[in-house]
């Protein structure tokens, strides 16, 4: 048995580069979709990577955006849609005491406002003389509150109303970890229902050329030359970006949820570089929210050959998967999505389970699968009931989330 | 489920680097809150600040005077593999954000006060840390290379010309790799609640039977002119530049002072303390979190969550508000207009007829405020009622305002034997955090 609690998943709502709503978003990974195009938010053809995944629709227009930067409003958009939706399928969810709704908030880090800072910025000397005078007093009013940490969390907890446990982590593993917080303070009786809500975005200017330099991001100029996931010539991501939210309660609630889930964070032992997780973590991790194997996983696809075989090869020696095991590879198809991925992939996954529906490696020509798991290389119908999603970021840390949905026979 | 004691504890502060002169200060009614020194501030709305008295540069190549610092200032000596961990750090740049150096300090106090070793190493880490906002000189020489135009990259050296934006998990990541620990790091940036939260969510890993050891606190600088110009514009510093900038509770209060420091803690299971005979400062007894839910730019005005927060914290540590076990309220006490009232409303509506009765300070006047960090050096400055049945005073507080109706011990500290204290931490949005601590046993 997983030591880890496990919590129904009432409601959920996610922005990502592939669609707004889970059946859009399955729909696009059954057909093959990559969201990779060349960089649409500003001219990147000069960086080391210049293809990226963005979200295509604009935040919703609110009041909230002198708060808020982009990312931020896309997080209160799902937290508030997942919660509504929550609210309409169990009606203890409409009438819980705010006291007793609690909000876990996990995001990548800020991004340098650029648009902001370049105003201050732009007639500064190097030995900062006048600083103010030249240009940090035109800083808007806000800016602080644009930059503050938990902002999204702050109004996203007025929106929804949320006055219970509240916490807001940030780095490459955040999204996992809030959503094992969240699973913890259930468990613990601490709160009777968690919003949990991640987000990310990887296509800030300084990502796409420190990463890659480094190799973690596809150098290829057109989707055409991009290399999938688990292709043994794999040689980097695409950066994507995304929002997700997950409504969660005790699995004990009398009403059918939409699915369950355990998640589980953790990290190399002392790492500190850029690279991500070894195999050995991420399957140490799955085999912590898993209660026996499972024939579906949605792969972390890193998309640099020699850290996608240590998966591959991970999992096989861990026994974690059943004989006609499939692995799929949503952030093949969305860009790698930072510490939104968790998320992004128990949605994802869940919806396909509830489907019966897998979908493929997109981009991965059959037969070119770099280890002994199958990799799933077209749409495919699927029984299975339970699912493995792995994510991994950088100075190894890594996560994983089991997925399970009524009828699953084991949990 | 475990009883959880503090066995190590490893503070940077205003007072300057150690736990020993934080304590002196506190101990002396000292203020550390003074002209900036470390850049000049002359041009900007705020100049002076709770400063930490760093003897070196971190924009410059900085693990050889951080080591010589451990040695003098707190008699460590880097083991080889530490040293390399430290070099490494440097060399990626990561030496150059002022908060990453506390955190490294008060870790490897924190270790060694602890006593920790070897059987230590798997120890999760829970951090409170602060954003990067220490970002103007780095811009200063983009801007000085490029003209102002678009970013570029340096193809033959392999890395962007300049370190953008440091990683929101770099300061774990140091510490992780200096001390060695095999665990993940899990960091907490619910503003000025997070250094609180850090430790709360570490002794609740503990209490649940998940972890032995921890290692947990907050570190944070803003002492750098972005950060001091944002807080400027955003109007929440006091405009005086005076060492009494900051006045919590006082009728005349007219804003903030912003500090920089760190305090991290060892978090044990008793039992494995008491085991390895390992020294207790304290026992960490309850915990409570909560959220406003109202504005993101100002705190409840009738203080009702943040009063839940305590009686969280209370009903964990299995104390009554109405007897006499809490003796002392470290209170968030930002000095501001809107801060103060509502919590010194939230202490009322949790201790009824007690609060006039009840001593509460706050630090901030005397070393400012620390943001993430402020929790966790708050919680230190706890611990001198165990350890020294003392205290802490409220620097600059000498007119009582009547808005504020409780019990506020003025400058100097006072002496008490108390047997509990909670410290409250009310981040900005509104995310609310008390922590209550008790003697240790006999």
């Amino acid at each position: 048995m997983s030591p880890l609690a496990r919590a129904a998943i009432h409601g959920w709502a996610l922005r990502t580069p592939l669609g707004s709503e889970p059946e859009v978003l399955l729909a696009r990974l059954l057909a093959g979709e990559r969201a990779a195009s060349p960089c649409p938010m500003y001219d990147a053809s000069s960086y080391p990577c210049s293809l990226a995944a963005a979200i295509p629709v604009p935040p919703l227009a609110s009041r909230r955006r002198k708060f808020l930067p982009r990312m931020g409003l896309y997080a209160v958009e799902v937290g508030v849609a997942a919660l509504a939706q929550a609210r309409l399928r169990v009606p203890q969810l409409a009438t819980l005491a705010p006291e007793r709704l609690g909000l876990f908030f996990g995001y990548g880090g800020l991004r340098a406002p650029w648009d902001e800072l370049m105003v201050a910025m732009a007639e500064q000397r190097s030995d900062l003389e006048a600083s103010w005078e030249r240009g940090l007093r035109h800083l808007h009013p806000f800016f602080m509150l644009q930059q503050l940490s938990n902002n999204a969390h702050a109004l996203c907890a007025e929106e929804v109303l949320a006055r219970g446990e509240g916490v807001t982590l940030s780095g490459p593993n955040a999204g996992a970890q809030a959503l094992a917080s969240a699973t913890a303070a259930l468990a613990a009786g601490a709160v009777d229902a968690a919003l949990c809500v991640a987000y990310d975005s990887l296509l800030a200017p300084e990502v796409l050329i420190e990463q890659g330099l480094r190799g973690a991001l596809t150098a290829a100029r057109t989707v055409e030359e991009l290399r999938a996931p688990y292709d043994p010539e794999a040689a980097g991501a695409v950066p994507g970006e995304a929002a997700a939210a997950l409504v969660l309660v005790r699995e004990d609630w009398p009403m059918a949820p939409l699915a369950y889930v355990r998640a589980a964070d953790g990290a190399d032992a002392g790492a500190g570089g850029q690279q991500g997780p070894a195999g050995r973590t991420l399957a140490r991790l799955a085999q912590l929210v898993l209660t026996g194997p499972v024939s579906v996983v949605d792969g972390a696809a890193q998309a640099v050959s020699a850290a996608d075989r240590a998966e591959l090869a991970a999992l096989e020696s861990a026994e974690i998967l059943t004989a006609d095991a499939r692995l799929t590879a949503t952030l093949g198809s969305l860009g790698q999505v930072g510490a939104a991925a968790p998320l992004v992939q128990a949605i994802a996954l869940a919806t396909a389970l509830r489907a019966g529906q897998l979908p493929p490696v997109a981009g991965l020509a059959a037969g070119r699968a770099a280890g002994a798991v199958r990799l799933a290389t077209g749409a495919m119908a699927t029984a299975a009931r339970a699912a493995l999603a792995l994510s991994a970021g950088a100075r190894g840390f890594g996560g994983a989330v089991g997925i399970e949905i009524e009828g699953a026979s084991h949990g | 489920m475990s009883e959880v004691v503090i066995t190590g504890v490893g503070v940077v502060s205003p007072f300057g680097i150690g736990l020993a002169p934080f304590f002196a200060g506190l101990r002396a009614g000292g203020c550390a809150v003074g002209p900036i020194r470390h850049f000049d501030a002359s041009a900007l709305p705020v100049q002076v600040a709770g400063e930490v008295p760093l003897p070196f540069r971190t924009c410059a190549p900085c693990a050889l005077p951080l080591m010589q610092l451990c040695q003098t200032r707190l008699g460590i000596i880097l083991d080889e593999r530490s040293q390399a961990a430290l070099y490494q750090a440097d060399h990626a740049g990561a030496l150059a954000d002022r908060k990453v150096v506390f955190a490294t300090l008060a870790a490897l106090e924190a270790w060694r006060d602890a006593g920790c070793g070897e059987a230590e190493r798997r120890a999760p880490s829970y951090l409170g840390l602060g954003l990067e906002l220490g970002l103007l000189d780095d811009l200063t020489d983009l801007l000085d290379a490029q003209g102002g135009g678009p970013l570029d990259f340096d193809r033959d050296r392999g890395e962007p010309l300049v370190r953008l934006r440091a990683p929101v998990d770099l300061g774990a990541s140091v510490v992780r790799r200096l001390l060695g620990l095999q665990a993940a790091a899990v960091v907490n940036v619910s503003a000025c609640a997070a250094g609180a939260l850090a430790i709360a969510d570490a002794a609740a890993l503990i209490r649940r039977g998940h972890a032995q050891v921890v290692l947990c606190g907050g570190a944070d600088s803003m002492v750098n002119p972005l950060g001091l110009g944002g807080m400027a514009r955003l109007g929440a510093p006091s405009p005086r530049a005076a060492a009494d900038a900051c006045r919590p509770f006082d009728r005349r209060r007219d804003g903030l002072v912003i500090g920089e420091g760190a305090a991290l803690f060892v978090l044990e299971a008793a039992e494995r303390a008491a085991a390895r005979g390992a020294r207790v400062y304290a026992r960490v007894l309850g915990w409570g979190s909560t959220q406003d839910g109202y504005r993101v730019t100002a705190p409840r005005p009738d203080g009702s969550q943040a009063a839940r927060a305590m009686q969280q914290a209370l009903r964990r540590a299995g104390v009554s508000p109405d007897g006499d076990a809490v003796g002392y309220i470290n209170a968030h006490g930002t000095g501001t207009p809107l801060n103060d009232p509502a919590e010194a409303h939230a202490i009322a509506a949790v201790f009824g007829d007690r609060t006039p009765e009840l001593p509460v300070s706050s630090i901030k006047g005397a070393v400012g405020h620390l943001m993430a960090a402020a929790g966790a050096l708050e919680l230190a400055a706890c611990l001198l009622a165990f350890t020294d049945d003392l205290l802490p005073g409220t620097a600059h507080h000498r007119e009582p305002d009547p808005d504020c109706p409780i019990r506020v011990l003025g400058p100097g500290p006072q002496p008490a034997r108390i047997e509990v204290a909670l410290s409250n931490s009310f981040g900005f949005g509104g995310q609310n955090a008390c922590l209550a601590i008790g003697r240790p046993r006999p």
